[in-house]
């Protein structure tokens, strides 16, 4: 009976971590509870921004001076404007707006920040110098200043109010990439790919960049809501998008002079615009939490 | 429980009339545990002892047995989510579970002193030294600024360092890593504890500044009268320091008795598996490492029976179903296993048998090399020279700080200055030395991540490295299969299905199943990841390898396996080593010949064994001094030199001889003139002027 | 410290030229000619060419682009289009207000975040999770409300409902008590982001400390959570606290504009509104290279007084 104990216990093999289970990609949607927050908050305001041609709703451009001011009501759940144009789908029109030009900021932060900040990080030197010289000089501006700047030069619109913030960002992610990209250069995983004298493009795809996917994607998510407050922010300054053409901002502008008397135009699209940052905010939560372990407690 | 008083007794001074003297702690079942998001950890799970007065106790155990909750329990100064559960702790017979936190703060610091592990974390470090040591001496010996302040300086002085009433004033940024120990070592005595807890003070110091420590703690708890609870998993420590040993493991203690027990006679399983894992230093030689298979439990999960009973060679039926509690054996010996004797019962004469000593790789049919179409080899083996595989001619590597402002010249480090060495095919090196001593940059100049300043490298064949810690040695998004393969993809050998051959290979050759390829290294223990690291240097058949303290992260009974897989392949595949490390027991183990490193030079190379049997150099000696054997006979016996001072800094070093502010036979020669590395005995050099 | 102060600045410089630089070429990158825009569309012919002339727009760009660096040495940015009046002395008589509140803004904010956020901290680390999600929460979402939406709350709430601030009115410092009134509401506007964000800040800075080794020793010397948290923690977190003290202004400088024109308050950042409103692109170009100057400017500040407050930086 000793022996048999004996022989169980020798032939265990010595493993003892369990493989965790690989969940699929976006499974962390549905796993983790930032993530889930996210989700529903910015579910359903995306629904209703697409479903808004389908819903029974009076245009956003259309105006009806019999309904000017009108209070919240089950017809036009924001209530009117002065022109007596619905401010619920003023503001679904508005939100649309501000998710292009936050995702596309997003995009754009992204791209040139990796392509940029790697380069700058990675090969040092001169490249570093130069790139982070001109960096500097852009972050020498506060960001909100530096895009009222560029929307004074470019003109307004959706365009030029894209181009104006993503300039504002871009520095901002390079710096953060490179940053990235220093700390893992030196660590001993790269050092043992040099060993083999892996080439540089290798190193840079197979080993940095992928490494730094994650910390971007948490600043890229942030970098939308705060690209939707910015937008939004010089909408209101009366930089942005001009009205006619609806904006959260020039909708809250708009709204200003009547605020005693029809509080709910500014008040409204505010919160959306709130809503939207919260929900943006703890999707980056959720995808740091997601993405690197250590950060689950 | 009904014999749990007598269970945990570890120190009943069997001729003492233990009734007269009440013990100073009395520790009594005492449970603490971790609730985190994915489970409870039961870190400490019944633990019971009591210590006397002036009584040095050491708690040893692997990384994970909870000795460090245990302690920290001891002052209830347990982190979120940690909580003391239930149990007693009696300090002078007064009850301190269940205290509030005033009364607890005036116990703390003043009843009990604690020395943590790491000096270069444990001390604020935007302020002064005063500072901190003033307050906690003011508010619990009462005293005013001044005497306080006098108080303090006064214990400086006494724990050894130089101009305390100046250097008091110091931030601790200002002080090396041993002064700062010992500023630590004068804040833990300076409200006169009675108890003073050590939690792995020495780990995080070099091993001359580790000997003057340990030293210096055992003179101080001498002469105060203080008793001492000291972790650590250093085996040769507790020879050196300790009077009581408790063997700590899966959050209790196995086994404990006094120093001369434990090492004479170890009646738990584990702890006699585990005295015969380390390679002694005074040991025999080329015989396998005994190696506990497995890992210690997932403290998350409920065991019933006994924790060890998965790695046990002699675990029976019941070991599965009952869990043995602490009992007496024969002198003040206890252990927890339901064998009186553990392994060394009847019917296991030898424990040698019993343990497993790893199965070999079967694949003795031989290592095909070069397996892939294409050379690996870099060079062809040139005929003339066949055996020399790695030819070093003075190697220099200087690092410059760059100054703050351009105009002015930074300072130059010099970390390698001048180094020639030899392997020959088939020979394993090792290269030993304290941290600064240049070991390591010479790896990453062997392997070309650093540019050499000077001198030449040659390399018959090509090189790898096993890196120290193999978690950051992998990139986390790279499966093992990946990682693996990657020196084989990068050079462009072989094709797809022939690479994946190659490594199926590998991973079995490195003693891991298949399975291991699809994971990530994340889900691998520290064993299996280092493993892992072997696989990956070996995938381009190198005739080096270089292995950079490759088990000082590892726990005690996984080095044993890594050893003995190098050990392996260097038999079965003729590799040569550069096997780099300050544990000086494993490199004697596995090496021919060694090279002592000192701030960038070698001051002594020669055979292995001559080496350690014979030092010549004198810091050789030192070191070899310095480190503590794991058998309280020895340690009791021999009598110390220690090493004055500190490392000099290598930006800064000492004229002539670099070891000449240290030596203790340094003459008025040594600090003018360098004395150069010449030929001792048949096969030697030493670098002194003393020897020839 | 005198040696890398001087190697700052001499870092400053070099960015200062750039940022001067930028803002000269960017206006020259006004699709079509500059002067046209500038002029919109009330001038054509011989007074076009009269009004180039007028603002140095013909002469080559290399001589307009050294006019302009000693202009901005000189701190003579000539006049405004529309007004003719001297530049830089608008923003002289603008920059006390704007100053004024941003100041205010600061010192309420870092008086009320640096406790909120740390015994937020303490909490976190004492496992009280409800208390400090409560805090760490309401400081989230407020730091994420858009000031100009902030500021059509309050306005609705303490001046339209309950008329306790004014909302509108002349700004001037000759009445004192006047102005204070005037300016609390913008001051609070911009103070709720100001303290959520210093919050969670100091927040996440001194709960890190408080995990830090030297804590647990101070702990187990027997010092209270009173001592352990002030003396040590906080003392430790103030490095990076400063650090985003400093950074945060920008944030602060966006506000600033959006208050100022919200509350109709002279400040420099009515001025910049007003000058892109009327094309008068000298205004807005040294209005923006003024705010680049005062967040460098405040940058280096904050730099200086991290490496004063940190012992272990060498010089």
């Amino acid at each position: 009976m000793k022996q048999e104990a004996v022989a169980r216990a020798v032939g265990q093999p010595a493993v003892a971590s369990r493989p965790r289970i690989q969940l699929p990609y976006l499974s962390f949607l549905y796993v983790n509870k930032n993530a889930k927050w996210a989700m529903v908050i910015l579910l359903p305001i995306l629904l209703i921004t697409f479903l808004a041609p389908f819903l029974p709703l009076q245009a956003p451009l259309e105006s009806n001076i019999r309904a000017s001011l009108n209070a919240p009501s089950l017809e036009h759940p924001f209530g009117t404007d002065k022109l007596g144009r619905d401010v619920f789908s003023r503001t679904l029109s508005g939100i649309k707006v501000s998710l292009f030009v936050g995702m596309t900021v997003a995009l754009i932060s992204l791209a040139f920040g990796i392509a940029l900040g790697t380069a700058s990080g990675f090969f040092g030197k001169t490249v570093d110098r130069v790139i982070m010289g001109v960096v500097d000089i852009f972050l020498a501006f506060p960001s909100l200043l530096l895009a009222i700047g560029l929307v004074a030069i470019l003109g307004a619109g959706t365009v030029p109010v894209i181009c104006a913030i993503s300039l504002a960002d871009v520095p901002r992610f390079i710096r953060l990439q490179r940053s990235l990209v220093l700390s893992l250069k030196s660590r001993p995983f790269i050092d043992a790919a040099r060993t083999v004298q892996a080439p540089r493009l290798w190193l840079m795809t197979k080993h940095i960049v992928p490494n730094t996917i994650a910390p971007l994607l948490v600043a890229a998510s942030i970098t939308a809501a705060n690209a939707i407050l910015i937008e939004a922010s010089l909408s209101f300054l009366g930089l942005g998008i001009l009205p006619p053409e609806p904006s959260l901002g020039n909708i809250i502008k708009d709204g200003q002079v009547y605020l005693q008397q029809a509080w709910w135009i500014s008040t409204l699209p505010g919160a959306v615009i709130l809503l939207i940052a919260i929900s943006l905010h703890f999707l980056s939560d959720g995808i740091r939490e997601a993405l690197d372990p250590r950060a689950r407690k | 429980m009904e014999n749990g008083a007598t269970a945990g007794t570890i120190n009943r001074p069997a001729g003492k009339q233990a009734s007269l003297t009440q013990p100073l702690l009395q520790v009594q079942d005492l449970h603490t545990h971790f609730f985190t998001e994915s489970g409870t950890v039961k870190a400490v799970n019944g633990v019971s002892f009591e210590l006397q007065r002036g009584e040095r106790l050491a708690v040893v155990g692997e990384s994970g047995s909870g000795k460090s909750a245990m302690a920290m329990s001891l002052i209830q100064l347990i982190a979120y989510p940690g909580k003391l559960v239930s149990g007693s702790i009696r300090l002078d017979g007064k009850e301190l579970v269940g205290l509030g936190e005033p009364e607890l703060n005036k116990l703390r610091g003043s009843a009990i002193g604690t020395v943590f592990q790491d000096p270069m974390s444990s001390l604020d470090p935007v302020m002064r030294v005063e500072d901190q040591m003033i307050q906690p001496i003011r508010m619990h010996l009462k005293l005013g600024q001044k005497e306080a302040r006098k108080h303090a300086v006064d214990l400086l002085t006494r724990v050894g360092i130089p101009d305390a009433d100046n250097r008091i004033s110091a931030y601790p940024f200002e002080m090396s890593g041993g002064m700062r120990q010992r500023v630590m070592i004068a804040m833990a005595l300076s409200c006169r504890p009675k108890l003073i807890l050590a939690d792995e003070p020495t780990t995080a110091l070099d091993v001359t500044i580790q000997a003057q420590i340990v030293e210096l703690l055992k003179t101080m708890t001498e002469t105060t009268g203080s008793a001492m609870m000291f972790i650590t998993h250093d085996l040769g420590l507790v020879a050196r320091f300790a009077q009581k040993v408790a063997v700590m493991y899966a959050g209790k203690i196995v086994e404990s008795g006094t120093v001369g027990e434990i090492f004479s006679s170890p009646k738990h399983p584990y702890t006699q598996s585990l005295l015969k894992t380390i390679p002694s230093v005074s040991g025999e030689k080329r015989r396998r490492l005994l190696q506990i298979q497995g890992l210690p439990p997932d403290m998350k999960l409920h065991i019933t029976g006994c924790s060890y009973k998965e790695r046990c060679p002699a675990a029976s039926e019941r070991c599965y179903t009952d869990a043995p509690e602490l009992m007496p054996r024969e002198g003040g010996q206890s252990a927890a296993c339901w064998l009186k004797n553990g392994l060394m019962t009847e019917g296991y004469e030898s424990i040698t048998t019993l343990l497993s000593q790893g199965e070999k790789p079967e694949a003795k049919e031989g290592w095909n090399r070069i397996p892939l179409n294409g050379s690996v080899s870099e060079q062809p083996d040139s005929p003339g020279d066949d055996n020399v595989v790695l030819r070093i001619t003075d190697l220099h590597k200087h690092f410059k700080k760059a100054s703050l402002l351009p105009w002015k010249k930074g300072a130059e480090i010099r970390a390698v200055g001048g180094i020639s060495l030899k392997l020959q095919r088939g020979e394993t090196m090792g290269i030993v030395g304290e941290s600064g001593c240049g070991k390591s940059t010479t790896a990453r100049m062997l392997l070309g991540l650093d540019e050499p300043t000077s001198g030449r490298i040659e390399i018959n064949g090509s090189i790898q490295i096993v890196f120290q810690d193999p978690y950051s040695s992998f990139n986390p998004k790279m499966k093992i299969s990946d990682i693996i393969a990657e020196p084989l993809h990068v050079r462009k050998i072989g094709t797809k299905e022939e690479r994946l051959r190659r490594v199926r290979e590998l991973i079995k050759k490195v003693g891991l199943d298949l399975s291991y390829l699809s994971r990530y290294p994340s889900q691998l223990s520290g064993g299996q990841r280092q493993r892992v690291g072997v696989a990956r240097a070996l995938a381009l058949d190198p005739s080096i390898v270089v292995a950079d303290e490759p088990t000082s992260a590892l726990d005690v009974s996984v080095r044993a396996q890594i050893i003995n897989l190098l050990c392996d392949l260097k038999e079965e595949m003729g590799l040569s080593f550069v096997f780099i490390s300050h544990d000086l027991s494993t490199v004697r183990y596995i090496s021919d010949t060694i090279a002592v490193m000192y701030l960038g030079e070698i001051v002594e190379y020669g055979p292995a064994e001559e080496i350690f049997v014979h030092p010549a150099h004198p810091y050789t000696k030192a070191l070899l001094a310095a480190v503590p054997v794991p058998d309280p006979m020895i340690e009791g016996e021999r009598t110390i030199e220690q090493l004055r001072g500190e490392l000099p800094s290598p930006a800064n070093p000492p004229a002539g001889c670099a070891f000449s502010s240290r030596c203790p036979h340094v003459t008025a020669k040594c600090t003018e003139r360098k004395p150069p590395l010449r030929g001792y005995l048949e096969r030697r050099e030493v670098a002194c002027h003393a020897v020839s | 410290m005198l040696s890398y102060a001087m190697k700052r600045i001499m870092q400053l410089i070099v960015t200062m030229f750039g940022v001067v630089t930028l803002v000269f070429f960017a206006i020259r990158m006004i699709p079509g000619d500059p002067a046209a825009a500038m002029a919109g569309d009330n001038l054509s012919g011989a007074a076009l060419e009269e009004f180039r002339r007028k603002l140095g727009l013909d002469a080559p760009l290399w001589e307009q682009y050294a006019d302009y660096l000693l202009s901005v040495i000189r701190f003579d940015f000539g006049s405004t289009i529309t007004t003719s009046l001297p530049i830089a002395g608008l923003m002289l008589k603008a920059l006390p207000i704007t100053l004024m509140v941003a100041g205010f803004t600061m010192l309420l904010a870092v008086l009320i975040a640096i406790p909120l956020g740390t015994v937020a901290a303490f909490l976190a680390n004492k496992g009280k999770k409800k208390l400090d999600n409560a805090i760490t929460w309401t400081a989230m979402i407020v730091d994420l409300m858009p000031a100009f939406w902030t500021a059509l709350l309050l306005m609705l709430f303490l001046s339209l409902n309950l008329k306790l601030l004014p909302a509108s009115g002349a700004v001037s410092f000759e009445d004192p008590s006047l102005m204070l009134k005037r300016i609390a509401l913008p001051v609070v506007v911009l103070a709720v982001s100001q303290v959520a964000t210093l919050a969670r800040i100091t927040r996440t800075a001194v709960l890190e400390v408080l995990n830090e080794d030297y804590v647990r020793t101070a702990r187990s010397m027997g010092m209270s959570e009173m001592v352990v948290v002030f003396r040590h923690a906080l003392k430790n977190a103030m490095l990076p606290i400063i650090t985003i003290v400093g950074l945060s202004f920008g944030n602060l400088l966006n506000g600033t504009v959006i208050v100022e024109f919200i509350f109709s308050i002279p400040g420099i950042g009515t001025l910049l509104v007003y000058g892109i409103n009327s094309r008068d692109y000298p205004l807005v170009q040294n209005v923006i290279l003024f705010y680049a100057f005062v967040f460098v400017a405040i940058n280096f500040i904050t730099d200086m007084v991290y490496k004063k407050v940190d012992p272990r930086v060498q010089f």
